[in-house]
């Protein structure tokens, strides 16, 4: 996109204009289209999910009522976790190879390719995991109803954990103290993001209403999808420089 | 309810913390003049 | 007033230097005030017995724990938005006595729950999004310290507190907003329904935990610019006379 501007000694010349929606569109469809290509990170994140769900029944035992008891927030944290370990992905590569500093000096608005490249991570780990959910909870014998509202807290929920963990994946960029330190950042800031979610499948369950938890999720997601980017491209800049 | 062991950890444990604090605080600021000197030692070398 | 005059490193290390151990003087007085009156002199409790003393670390410590976090948080922010050394500096030196009256809120209450609710801990929302905060002081402490280049490590963990911001008033607001075991708050800006004593002495001990932090936090900020200066001529000839 370009545009004209008047110059300093009062001539008018071409400049190239970047916007928010077309910096969006442009670092979506790009990292959707390396994550297409390149699907074994979202094969991973899918795996994981399913493998670190397994392991609970394996170790409190297969006890019907206990695995419906702990089914809601046992999958939650496993998504959670998955989500997690498919951060560092988001601007390792980009960072590593000098992207993002091209990234950052292009026409278009920080604000709408971070986001652009924060969606499109959303699609290759929490989309997946949200859609595998239901599996999961049939699993643990949880009831269709509780099943469904379990998917809809995971899909407010997890791009929560994604803008959330873009904000603590570029403050940690090229830190010593790799996945451990991202872990200290990022998982506290997740809490909130489990209870509300975990809580709500749970509430369904226990014959009460989820709509607050679902709520505020929304709620939350609004939010963080206003006021996290701003913080994201701070936490870039300051990591470029 | 022996309530004396309660008020002992309670008030114990911040007397400690508050000791632990001061003594690191010392500790940093004895380490950093070491820090200091070692570094100057090392250019008077050159 | 140039108001940068103490934005500069000496300037403020003497500063800093001079007043430091009045602060401790006060906290020492004030502190002792408050465990007299919280051991001494408040009455019993018509339910809980002496085992509400508690009370008197308990509260100021948490009040200090997000009070601490705020102030952390509020010169990482104004490190970042005129981007000064020395207020990175401040950030970083309150955040170790912050992050131990977070555990020593936790610790207490703790300590005072095993007798009263009958458990030392439990996953509510105040004490959980307490620990969060805790988790919060030790992200900010290890971020900071996480880079080659201080000054990366000073904006990383000022983001990074500003970030985290959003816990004070879950916190805050948590015995409100859910229904929990912690009681809800006694003493607000309006009144009390708390007995004199026991809230001159809560209050003593806030002061005197307030006052504490300052001096630490001054302390600590000298040993941070002895480490960041130390190749500074001001700091090599200042070592060499001590």
């Amino acid at each position: 996109m370009s545009g004209l501007v008047r110059t300093a000694d009062g001539r008018l010349s071409e400049v190239a204009q970047g916007s928010f929606g077309g910096g969006f569109a442009w670092a979506f469809s790009r990292d959707f289209k390396l994550a297409w290509r390149h699907p074994g990170e979202t094969m991973l994140v899918i795996a994981f999910f399913a493998l670190v769900a397994s392991l609970f029944p394996l170790g409190v035992g297969a006890e019907p009522q206990l695995l419906v008891r702990i089914g809601p927030g046992v999958i939650w944290v496993c998504a959670l976790l998955a989500a997690f370990l498919s951060l560092p992905g988001m601007f390792a590569s980009d960072y590593a190879d000098g992207s993002l500093e091209q990234m950052v000096l292009s026409p278009h608005p920080m604000a709408g390719w971070t986001l652009g490249k924060i969606a499109a991570h959303w699609t290759a780990s929490g989309l997946p995991l949200t859609a595998l959910s239901p599996l999961l909870a049939l699993q643990y014998g949880l009831e269709t109803d509780t099943l469904a509202v379990l998917a809809a807290a995971l899909a407010l929920g997890t791009p929560i954990l994604s803008l959330l963990g873009a904000a603590c994946t570029a403050l940690a960029l090229g830190a010593r103290g790799g996945g451990m330190l991202l872990a200290l950042l990022a998982l506290p800031l997740f809490v909130p993001v489990l209870i509300f979610g975990a809580g709500a499948a749970e509430a369904q369950a226990s014959g009460l209403s989820p709509s607050p938890h679902l709520s505020l999720l929304g709620a939350g997601l609004i939010v963080a999808a206003i006021a996290l980017p701003p913080a994201v491209c701070a936490a870039i800049r300051i990591a470029l420089d | 309810m022996n309530h004396a062991f309660y008020l002992w950890m309670s008030y114990g444990a911040t007397a400690l913390a508050v000791l632990a604090e001061i003594v690191a605080l010392r500790a940093r600021r004895a380490r950093a003049l070491r820090l200091i000197e070692e570094e100057r030692d090392l250019e008077a070398q050159d | 007033m140039n108001w940068f005059y103490f934005a500069s490193p000496p300037t403020f290390y003497r500063l800093a230097g001079w007043l430091a151990p009045w602060f401790f003087v006060v906290a020492a007085v004030l502190g002792a005030a408050g465990v007299y009156i919280g051991l001494v002199e408040a009455p019993t409790d018509a339910q809980q017995g002496e085992v509400y003393r508690v009370i008197f670390i308990h509260v100021p410590a948490a009040w200090m724990s997000m009070f601490l976090y705020f102030v952390m948080a509020c010169y990482g922010g104004v490190s970042l938005t005129f981007n000064t050394r020395l207020a990175a500096m401040m950030a970083r030196a309150i955040a170790p006595t912050g992050a131990m009256f977070t555990f020593v809120a936790l610790w207490t209450g703790s300590f005072w729950g095993r007798p009263t609710w009958g458990t030392y801990w439990v996953w509510d929302a105040r004490l959980t999004s307490e620990l969060v905060l805790l988790f919060l002081y030790f992200g900010f402490m290890a971020l900071a310290s996480a880079f080659e280049d201080p000054r990366r490590g000073d904006r990383a963990s000022a983001l990074l507190a500003l970030i985290g911001l959003v816990n004070l008033p879950i916190i805050y607001f948590s015995v409100l907003w859910w229904n929990t075991l912690h009681q809800g708050s006694s003493v607000s800006f309006k009144g009390t329904s708390m007995h004199v004593a026991m809230l001159t002495g809560m209050l003593l001990m806030a002061f005197s935990f307030w006052m504490y932090s300052i001096g630490t936090a001054l302390v600590r900020v000298r040993a941070v610019i002895l480490e960041r200066e130390r190749r500074s001529h001001w700091v090599r000839a200042l070592a060499a006379r001590t």
